[in-house]
């Protein structure tokens, strides 16, 4: 007896210490004290260092900030991009294993049956073949390639010394595995994971299904290609004239079209958030010299992004013979993203263009295994892959390829996807010219080999210049409806693309502002199709609020800059709010609904925590929409989640109750004739009944904090170590961007700079470090919620600055 | 005070056990608890003597290196973030007990299970 009770326990003992077990790591390596998750107390400090770093060829400087923001000098590229890998790597290993795991299908090799489905869709999307293929078109002599493999031995020296110092990163020990070396085409993969979360829609599915439920006439009338609402474009023309003749109608969508595309969509709308765009959100503006009250140029952004810690971005300045600049820049790549060198400064936002398009590939029972295109029947490639699953059976999976792209979806009919995301980009190349130009001429130039994913490029220069590229792809079809399903069979395809000079730009224009917000970035008149109102562009509220402000008469300084990127100013309210109240002048209305209209009439429509107003408008807003639209959806059964196109109705009833208040939609059927008017009215009265019964009897203390939140998310998803939910301020529509209850995505990074005061401010949410033990995991997070910027300093300022570190690293 | 040699053996074991625990740990073989317990167990089969030394010397041998991390670093965020990844919120105390109770497993089972094959193996006396 004894002697069982003792090999049963020491049975369990050494099994729970040596195996995963009931969702805990195995304990042994997991928590001893010595190598296992203990060790991120020694990662999360940080002190002054010589290294030996192999590979090497001259000693290389890093300067670390009190707050981490490296600044690495080096004698020669190699050395810096080396340099860098090794800096990204000793902060965000982790998060750049995850990155380039994710786009290599390979998450399930670490985190189990979780993650199946989310590789497969990676797999056969093709992020790992497009990296191969950019890997593969670079030559010995580019230097990005030179870039890329500098950079991949720094990842690996630090890869190396982590293993042999037991400092790997806590998640590894508590995931129980080892980080695999690192490739030039993992760093490939890392870009084409922010590129397929920025411009993979699945817009087309959702179109079509749309018009099979709702009719063409409705779908078209509701969804159109131009934004129904008034936008601020920032390319007014004049314009190309065109080169492609006008889009030419198809056929209705059929049963199993529209059978087809529900499955494919339920499928997408099933993946991990990030995997399918939804819709960007992001700010970048610039001010001629001559409108600036320091006499240069200004620049200010803030790509909005889904806030995770580790946050997205690194911030550094990298310093060699051919290549300065500072910034951001992503872990994994060996460049800065955002920034700014001696000369200019530059900064993106999302184009939103059409970048995804759906092909239904003709088969029939006499050709199996083919498909007819261009007349002729082909034969599908096959890729194969075996995806190895932690805990379980690994999984083979084929992926088909047609002229087309991947086959993603055989459910119904064969559908393959064109993505430009697919197109081997060259990147990374066209990052590292950005940062060596010198001049707009430059700028625009290395923009030319930039494909996918489309950005507004906003640029600044350091003599008062400032303009703006919508750089990328803009896939052109022969004819047909680009913005549905269209047949694969060769005569909808893909011709090419606008030519460069064509694509959305302007350079020092007269009124001596340039801005972008995802809004729509040319006129009607604008001759090439490059999207509709809702795929997806915005709804241009940001940017009308940029616009009005940078547009007033006066000049503007940095710190104007910095107020408008949190400028919480719902430009949309205030243009509603003044109709619904007229709406409201003669109706009878209870204690609380007057309370209600006391508030919204003294209200400077600004989403901020501590306004009630901002809260009724809020709820208001969705009411009116839900009044509008929801007896449609039911009526006409629509398979489409209603928030998939909450954006695009929303443009259609601001546009009409401002314009077109008698449109049939506010008659849809079971609530009989009604106008824009009364739909307000019932939509308040309800709102303020819900309301109460939710915040409380007394409107004065409905304060959006309460019901407005944010969230930074973990990017392991570990709750944990979130930090928040906060209260905060702002909404899907202000500057300060903040949709979402709570909102989950928001400014990623924060940039101003003067070049006439020669100031260079920026902030990000998060900190440098990916461990939470780290004073450096959430340190910037304060300075950042007040919406105040850092200075980007100098090397010179940040040697000398107090609580700085230097690391010697030697060959 | 009179020791008798069996019982200066017994403690010089004792201490050469727990060294050897602890320098096995630091050096990564953190399952040397349990091999040192195996060997306690063969150097005195009483399970009253050998189990519960054992489990010191585990206790020992894992809480002595996690001390000195503390000391060096502090454990209070990492304990935090443990807690946090685990589920247990920022409950520090829980990946800190953990911790221990795992090394005292170590020591005490290997210990327990030896002793307890002696005391069941032939010709065993008192």
């Amino acid at each position: 007896m004894n002697l069982a009770g003792a090999l049963i326990l020491a049975a369990a003992v050494l099994y729970v210490t040596f195996f995963p077990a009931a969702g805990l790591p195995a304990l042994g390596p997991a928590f001893n004290p010595t190598t296992g998750a203990w060790t991120m107390a020694a990662d999360a400090q940080v002190t002054n260092r010589m290294l030996h770093i192999a590979g090497l060829r001259q000693p290389v400087s890093v300067v670390l900030e009190r707050d981490g923001t490296a600044h690495i000098s080096a004698q020669t590229d190699h050395d810096l991009f080396l340099a860098t890998g090794y800096v990204h790597a000793r902060f965000r290993l982790f998060q750049m294993d995850l990155m380039r795991r994710q786009g290599a299908g390979r998450l399930s090799e670490v985190v189990g049956k979780a993650a199946v489905d989310s590789d497969r869709f990676e797999l056969q999307l093709g992020l790992l073949r497009t990296a191969q293929a950019e890997w593969a078109q670079l030559q010995t002599d580019d230097q990005s390639r030179q870039a890329l493999v500098a950079y991949a031995q720094g990842v690996n020296d630090r890869i190396a010394e982590a293993e042999s110092m037991h400092q790997l990163d806590a998640m590894f020990t508590l995931l129980g595995y080892q980080p695999q070396s690192w490739s030039p085409i993992d760093s490939l993969l890392v870009k084409g994971d922010m590129t397929q979360t920025l411009n993979f829609t699945d817009t087309p599915l959702v179109m079509a299904l749309l018009k099979k439920s709702l009719g063409a006439d409705l779908s078209s009338e509701w969804f159109p290609i131009l934004p129904p609402n008034q936008q601020s474009p920032y390319d007014i023309g004049p314009y190309a004239k065109p080169t492609i003749g006008p889009i030419e109608t198809m056929s209705e969508v059929t049963d199993a079209e529209a059978q087809s595309a529900a499955a494919l969509h339920q499928r997408l709308a099933a993946l991990p958030a990030g995997l399918v765009a939804k819709g960007g959100a992001s700010n970048n503006w610039a001010v001629g010299g001559a409108k600036s009250t320091s006499g240069g140029a200004l620049l200010a952004g803030d790509p909005h992004l889904h806030l995770t810690l580790p946050a997205i971005w690194f911030q550094l300045t990298m310093d060699s013979p051919g290549y300065h600049a500072a910034g951001v820049g992503l872990p994994g790549t060996p460049i800065v993203l955002i920034g700014h060198n001696e000369h200019i400064a530059w900064t993106l936002t999302d184009a939103q263009n059409q970048q995804t398009f759906f092909y239904q590939e003709h088969e029939d029972a006499a050709h199996p295994g083919r498909y007819l295109w261009n007349g002729s029947w082909q034969n599908y490639k096959t890729v194969s892959y075996e995806i190895p699953v932690q805990g379980a059976k690994t999984q083979h999976l084929d992926v088909k390829l047609s002229v087309h792209g991947p086959v993603i979806s055989e459910r119904g009919q064969t559908t393959s996807v064109w993505w430009t995301g697919n197109l081997p980009s060259q990147d990374l190349g066209v990052l590292l010219r950005i940062g060596q130009a010198g001049n707009f001429a430059e700028f625009r130039n290395a923009l030319r080999g930039w494909l996918a994913p489309t950005h507004n490029f906003i640029y600044a220069d350091d003599r008062g210049n400032i303009g703006l590229i919508s750089a990328g792809y803009y896939p052109l079809v022969a004819k047909g409806q680009p913005w549905l399903p269209m047949a694969g069979t060769g005569e909808f395809d893909v011709i090419g693309t606008i030519p460069f000079d064509d694509i959305p730009q302007a350079y020092n224009p007269p009124d001596n502002i340039l801005w972008s917000a995802n809004q729509r970035q040319v006129t009607s008149s604008y001759p090439y199709y490059i999207g509709t109102a809702s795929n997806f562009f915005d709804a241009g509220y940001r940017a009308n609020e940029i616009h009005r402000v940078l547009s007033q008469p006066g000049k503007l300084s940095a710190d104007d800059m910095s107020a408008l990127q949190t400028d919480t100013r719902d430009s949309l309210a205030a243009e509603i709010v003044p109709v619904l109240l007229q709406s409201l002048s003669k109706e009878r209305l209870n204690a609380k609904e007057s309370a209600a209209v006391d508030l919204l009439r003294s209200w400077d429509f600004r989403m901020e925590t501590n306004s009630a107003a901002a809260t009724i408008w809020w709820y208001f807003w969705g009411w009116y929409l839900d009044e509008t639209f929801k007896p449609w959806w039911k009526s006409r059964a629509v398979p489409v989640d209603y928030g998939v196109v909450f954006n695009a109705l929303g443009q259609d009833l601001e546009a009409w109750t401002l314009h077109d208040p008698g449109n049939r939609a506010f008659s849809a059927p079971g609530v009989g004739s009604r106008t824009a008017p009364d739909a307000l009215r019932k939509s308040f009265h309800r709102l303020i009944g819900d309301a109460a019964k939710l915040l409380g009897p007394e409107p004065r203390s409905w304060s959006y904090g309460k019901v407005h939140q944010r969230v930074l998310e973990n990017l392991a998803q570990i709750s944990g170590l979130n930090y928040g939910p906060r209260p905060d301020r702002g909404d899907a529509n202000t500057p300060l961007a903040a949709g979402g209850y709570p909102s989950t995505d928001g400014p990623s990074w924060r940039m101003v700079v003067d070049w006439g005061a020669q100031t260079f401010q920026a902030i990000y949410p998060g900190g440098q470090s990916e461990n939470p033990a780290s004073d450096w995991y959430t340190d910037r997070v304060d300075t950042w919620w007040a919406g105040k910027l850092n200075p980007m300093l100098t090397w010179d300022e940040a040697s000398s600055a107090a609580g700085a570190w230097t690391w010697d690293l030697r060959p | 005070m009179d020791l008798g040699l069996a019982a200066v053996r017994l403690y010089i074991g004792i201490v050469l056990a727990a060294a050897l625990a602890l320098a096995g740990v630091l050096l990564g073989v953190w399952w040397s608890p349990f091999v040192v317990g195996l060997a306690l167990g063969a150097l005195d089969r009483r399970a009253r003597v050998a189990v519960p030394v054992g489990a010191a010397i585990g206790l020992l041998a894992w809480a002595i290196p996690l001390a000195a991390v503390h000391i060096q670093y502090g454990l209070g965020p990492t304990a935090q973030s443990l807690a946090a990844i685990m589920g247990f919120d920022h409950r520090g105390a829980v990946p800190v007990v953990l911790t221990l109770l795992v090394g005292t497993l170590l020591g005490a089972t290997g210990a327990w299970l030896v002793s307890a094959a002696r005391f069941m193996a032939p010709g065993r006396s008192g």
